[in-house]
């Protein structure tokens, strides 16, 4: 018998106690950490873990109305790709379409319907359910049109298209009120205009950059911003190296350099806002050369005599000889084509530029010819998009009209002109004066933010809808969009809201409005449309397999070729009356020596990106920075002020002042300043609040003197250093070339 | 000097050591133990499931076919586990005392999944599908072992990279030893 005393009993008991405990904690090391295998509650009959399925639908993160296919999986969209067999995108995607998917996840979705519940724009909001938020705004309403007062209820939207438009513009006519806007900061108003004067087009024609051999760009970012960039980037491709043994050459003339004039063979860099101008030179060189041989001669030649290339060369600030390089260039270079955008359509004098432009087309031949501009056909869906859409002075309208408290109750869908507009405008000021505001949107942005009532919607990716892509491309086409997963949130379709507050009002509404369903609306209207196009077939079963084959393939075009018109011929008033003034500036030059240039960039788009973190973190193409925002200045003026790279500055114009980093950048002019447009937002979720600053906010109110669209390019500033220095996050390494010769300095143009 | 002073009995000198190397022992042996209980009850290899579901009864007893739970696998990269909705099934019928069934129907009542224990898993970085090898031929237990006699499944095969290749090697697969065939 071992005798143990009780010391000795302690220490067997602790060892045997840590031996156990180690060897079960060897043991538990050697393993795997504990995954579980989590089974469905429900089987869903629609699926099978693990296998995709790709949903086609249309992208709606800018206005080209791109093709997308979502790579689905287990009821979760896990990707997005361009659709194939979508004409205007083909297959391919920009940033912005791939970052769909933080759209729809995105934390800072509004989850539910809220209610005001504090001072406006104190983010103090309840959470209320669906059937209040309707009945709270169906009784306003209700109330008003019963009062014959319908006419203060104002509708302010963004540029939507297709049949949700219809409703919109449908529901507003029969409560009684004529007020439905669009509000779109990147609407192309003055480009629209300036087809409508020079060609009498509605809609804007087909560029066919694909097949030219000489595209002579006034600003337009084509490969980045400009309208259908995705589209564009693929017939620059073609233009490139599409045909064997042929190159076309693209010349890019704007103040600062984007992406395309990157990838220009020439880069030009002008004075703002005499892209106009120079185009009249060209005019003038090729009539004068005698290489227009068309009917109205003397009238052209009248129209063109202002502006000689001498004149022009002190104007815009390119030489003499440039201007008529390339003005032989675009008639020989057959077929050519010139197009415009950015500083070139954003200046005062931007639809004049533009026309001026346009008959820069009509001299060179390239009208209704391949490879040149041509006419679109109408489009297969109703497009009143130019109609409503709001230039900024139809936007002082409307701002004078809450002023003025003559609007009781404003209903906003999607738009964001808080940001978008230059605090000279007094949007949020006027706001103070609506009794109520309504927002339908998917996100808290500024606007929605002073909202008194606040109807979530589905995101692009949960709804229904359809579109026919604006500009067309040559031929008609529109296609339907479907949710590809089931809403992440208790949101409601846009279509849905309109539809049950049709309901809620009552009164003749629900009689013209009969739908309860997006879906429902959606698929009569385009009964409709199939009978039209197809008389004499069975609307049960052939309508049925139509919209299936529909939403299958994402996309519907007519096989049926449509009567275009081809050619054009210009009348003499319309040539006597071609005339392009000065830019015009806010700020004289003295006090302000730099004209200031926002610039849309290839991922916030007009700011409407900003909180979708895979864009804040893609580094800018030309800039490689990321997550803020900067002042890009040229080498020249850095050196004269003593600025580096990442010193703060004040960027003060006539109407305000702003702080940013500086960014010496080697292609812009040393007269100009540019800053990227999309950052700077004070709500809009937690990727994009606080974070850079708004350019905007320090735009002057010029306006374009035909249109009355913003001229964005348009306001003079001056710059001060503050002292401060940050450091600038880029993936960019040096800004110099280190003596390798990749970019002069312009000196050779100038 | 007396003899009896220098000499040195190593049997005292030993017994100085007794009682620390006893201790040693039993700790050794608590390490064991701990081990042992490690594996036995709380094993990646075989581990508790939050119901003890047989296979050997589903399978050998009443002759139910893999692919009607795990209908998934010839389609898939998952061999997929059934719904609990497909387990109710049959068990609102089948043995519905049962203690364990019993926990199923609690499962059931509150819509809730029955949290599974993996058994068999890959890492993330390896692109393993079902499909692909069902397609070639191959039965559930050449991988899985005999699960039709087991109550609680244990994993039989290593599943490490080795055990990958030497099949693939023996069976002359395709591109079998190419990385990017599992790592892509």
């Amino acid at each position: 018998m071992i005798k143990i005393n009780r010391r000795d009993f302690l220490k067997y008991i602790g060892a045997g106690g840590v031996g156990a405990g180690a060897g079960f904690l060897y043991g538990k090391s050697t393993q795997k950490t504990v995954e579980l295998l989590i089974p469905q509650v429900l089987a869903p009959e629609e699926y099978s873990p693990g296998i995709a399925t790709w949903y086609n639908t249309i992208c709606r993160q800018c206005g080209a109305g791109c093709g997308i296919s979502v790579r689905v999986r287990e009821g979760r969209a896990k990707k997005i790709e361009g659709n194939p067999l979508h004409p205007v995108n083909q297959g391919r995607l920009c940033a912005m379409g791939q970052a769909g998917l933080n759209a729809l996840y995105n934390p800072d979705r509004i989850r539910r319907p809220l209610k005001r519940n504090g001072d406006r724009g104190s983010n103090n909001f309840t959470a209320i359910s669906w059937d209040e938020a309707l009945t709270t705004l169906g009784v306003r309403l209700g109330n008003l049109k019963i009062q014959h007062e319908s006419n203060s209820v104002y509708l302010l939207t963004n540029g939507v298209r297709g049949h949700l438009d219809k409703l919109f513009a449908t529901f507003m006519d029969e409560l009684g009120s004529g007020n439905y806007l669009h509000y779109d900061f990147t609407y192309p108003s003055t480009l629209y205009e300036a087809n409508r004067i020079s060609f009498q087009q509605e809609n804007l024609p087909y560029y066919d950059i694909k097949n030219t051999n000489f595209l002579l760009s006034f600003g337009a970012d084509y490969l980045g911003t400009w309208i259908s960039p995705v589209h564009f980037s693929l017939a620059y491709g073609h233009l490139r190296q599409g045909v064997k043994n042929k190159r076309g050459k693209c010349v890019q003339i704007e103040p600062r350099m984007s992406l395309t004039g990157a990838n220009a063979n020439e880069w030009i860099a002008c004075r703002p806002g005499t892209e106009g101008l120079l185009a009249m030179a060209m005019a003038n060189v090729i009539i004068s050369d005698g290489s227009y041989r068309g009917p109205d001669l003397e009238a052209w030649e009248t129209a063109a005599k202002p502006y000689s290339p001498s004149t022009v060369s002190q104007q815009s600030g390119i030489a003499e000889v440039v201007i008529a390089r390339l003005a032989r260039e675009f008639v020989k270079q057959q077929p050519s084509l010139a197009i415009a955008g950015g500083t070139a359509a954003t200046g005062t004098n931007a639809v004049e530029s533009l026309v001026a432009i346009n008959a820069l087309n009509y001299l060179g031949g390239n009208i209704g010819k391949p490879g040149g501009l041509i006419f679109n056909p109408q489009p297969v869906l109703p497009n009143l998009c130019r109609q409503r859409q709001a230039s900024y002075s139809q936007m002082l309208g409307l701002i004078a009209a809450m002023s003025d408290k003559k609007v009781d109750t404003l209903l906003l869908h999607n738009t964001n002109p808080v940001f978008t507009l230059p605090p000279a405008a007094k949007f949020a000021e006027a706001l103070s004066q609506v009794p109520f505001i309504t927002s339908l949107s998917s996100f808290m942005d500024e606007t929605t933010a002073m909202a008194d009532l606040i109807l979530p919607t589905h995101t692009y990716l949960e709804d229904w809808g359809d579109d026919s892509p604006e500009p067309g491309i040559g031929f008609p086409i529109a296609s339907i969009s479907q949710p590809v997963v089931k809403p992440v949130y208790d949101t409601r379709s846009t279509g849905d809201i309109i539809l049950g507050l049709a309901h809620q009002i009552g009164g003749e509404l629900p009689a013209v409005l009969p739908w309860t369903r997006t879906l429902d609306y959606l698929k009569d209207s385009w009964k409709k449309i199939y009978q039209e196009k197809s008389p004499g077939e069975s609307i049960t079963t052939d309508f049925e397999k139509f919209w299936q084959a529909a939403l299958i393939s994402g996309v519907w075009g007519e096989d049926k070729k449509r009567t275009v018109q081809t050619d054009y011929q210009a009348n003499e008033t319309q040539i006597r009356d071609i005339h392009v003034t000065q830019p015009e500036f806010a700020g004289t030059e003295s006090d302000f020596p730099f004209v200031f240039l926002p610039y849309l960039t290839q991922t916030f788009n007009d700011g409407r990106g900003a909180n979708l973190p895979w864009l804040q973190e893609l580094p800018d193409p030309m800039t490689s920075i990321v997550y803020s925002s900067w002042v890009e200045l040229n080498p020249v003026t850095a050196r004269q002020m003593g600025i580096r790279e990442g010193d703060v500055l004040e960027v003060q114009s006539p109407a305000g002042i702003i702080r940013a980093p500086a960014f010496i950048f080697q292609a812009i002019r040393p007269d100009v300043v540019a800053m990227p447009i999309g950052q700077g937002h004070t709500q809009y979720g937690r990727y994009a609040k606080d974070r850079g600053v708004n350019p905007i906010q320090i735009l002057a109110p010029e306006v374009d003197n035909r249109c009355g669209a913003l001229a964005v390019a348009s306001t003079r500033v001056k710059i001060t250093k503050t002292g401060k220095r940050v450091k600038i996050i880029k993936t960019d390494g040096v800004t110099r070339t280190l003596g390798r010769q990749i970019l002069d300095d312009g000196s050779t143009h100038t | 000097m007396n003899k009896s002073d220098t000499s040195i009995s190593v049997r005292d000198a030993l017994a100085h050591f007794k009682i620390p190397v006893f201790i040693g022992l039993v700790g050794m042996g608590g390490f064991v133990l701990g081990y042992l209980v490690q594996v036995e009850f709380y094993s990646d290899i075989s581990p508790v499931q939050p119901i003890a579901f047989s296979h050997r009864i589903h399978v050998s007893q009443n002759e139910i076919p893999c692919m009607y739970c795990h209908a998934h696998a010839d389609k898939t990269p998952s061999a997929g586990v059934p719904s609990v909705s497909k387990c109710m099934g049959c068990h609102k019928v089948i043995a519905t005392d049962s203690p364990e069934i019993q926990k199923l129907y609690e499962y059931w009542k509150k819509q809730e999944p029955i949290p599974w224990i993996k058994v068999h898993d890959v890492p993330d970085f390896v692109h393993f599908t079902h499909k692909r090898h069902i397609k070639a031929g191959l039965e559930c237990q050449q991988c899985h072992g005999p699960v039709e006699t087991m109550d609680r499944v244990t994993r039989v095969s290593s599943l490490k990279m080795p055990w990958c290749v030497d099949c693939h090697t023996e069976r002359q697969v395709e591109n079998g030893r190419d990385c990017w065939t599992c790592h892509k």
